[in-house]
């Protein structure tokens, strides 16, 4: 009987032990694989539709947020439509209220996962593709972004160039200024990703 | 004429009459209720604690993220500020309503 008691509580010390071991397994694997944060309230995007010949149709919003988490390569950034800023006022008025609508729609929003995404590897200057949506002019694309990303000291950069067409996003150019404005629009864009 | 129509100045914000005067939680607290509409695009006046410092940028309250143009005047965490700057929305990422071209009123 006293035999069968002290194996009973061999046994009960055993599983305390395996519990405590699991449990400083699982912190570890928490804190290793943890969602570390880097982003950004200060990124910057330009874009041009430019026509040859005609005014140069350019602007840049450098206060563009961004987050990154490292565990799973998620990146969201986004651009308030009235922090873009034209060369010529009109230009910016007209962008507002006839084309992106801005106070019907006041942001643009993009939301991804970085394919094959791996933080502890990042060093130099790799590229990478982010399979993400795109929220513009109160419209959803699903896109394929070709982006750069770097470490640079503490800070994680992420560099896109791609093309967006304003007829996708339901962004009707009246034909009167379509021919000075182009149907392609070039966009290009830097966040400088801080740790969190 | 139609010169000057094309080649308008932008606005001045600086030397624009703000339209409001609203504390920073509460700035964003309408835009979190969906109330922020009216106000964007609109020269308002926001009056907070200095919560966080950044290049050319002060938040206050850790709601409202102003921009300035210029390098900021000499500030610390903690002052009391009143600034002026342009509305241009709210930020669901940080959670925070954004100015640009902010300048400091006190």
């Amino acid at each position: 009987m006293d035999c069968w008691k002290t194996r009973f509580y061999k046994i009960i010390l055993h599983m305390k032990t395996i519990i405590v071991l699991l449990i400083f397994c699982f912190a570890f694997v928490v804190t290793a694989f943890g969602q570390e944060k880097f982003a950004t309230k200060t990124g910057e995007i330009n874009f041009e539709a430019s026509v040859p010949s005609f005014e140069e149709v350019k602007a840049e919003n450098n206060n563009v947020s961004a987050v990154l988490e490292t565990g799973t390569g998620n990146f969201a950034a986004l651009a308030l439509m009235k922090g873009f800023r034209f060369k010529v006022a009109l230009m910016e008025e007209h962008f507002n209220e006839n084309y992106i609508e801005s106070s019907k729609y006041p942001k643009a929003t993009f939301k991804g996962k970085i394919q094959d995404f791996d933080y502890s590897e990042l060093s130099g200057e790799k590229e990478y593709v982010i399979n993400g949506t795109f929220n513009l002019h109160g419209t959803d694309k699903t896109m394929e972004v070709p982006a750069v990303i770097s470490k640079k000291g503490e800070d994680v950069w992420v560099t896109a160039q791609f093309v967006l067409k304003p007829e996708e996003f339901n962004i009707k150019i009246p034909s009167i200024v379509s021919k000075k404005i182009a149907d392609e629009v070039n966009v290009s864009t830097v966040f400088i990703l801080q740790k969190q | 004429m139609v010169y000057n129509y094309m080649y308008q100045d932008h606005r001045d914000i600086q030397s624009e009459t703000s339209q409001l005067e609203i504390t920073a939680p509460y700035l964003l607290e309408r835009f979190k209720t969906d109330d922020g509409a009216s106000l964007l695009n609109k020269t308002i006046t926001v009056t907070g604690t200095i919560t966080a410092i950044e290049e050319g940028a002060v938040t206050l309250n850790e709601s409202v993220y102003a921009s300035f143009p210029e390098e900021i005047p000499e500030l610390r965490a903690n002052n009391k500020v009143a600034i002026k700057g342009r509305c241009i929305g709210y930020d669901e990422l940080f959670e925070i309503v954004k100015l640009d071209q902010c300048s400091m009123i006190k």
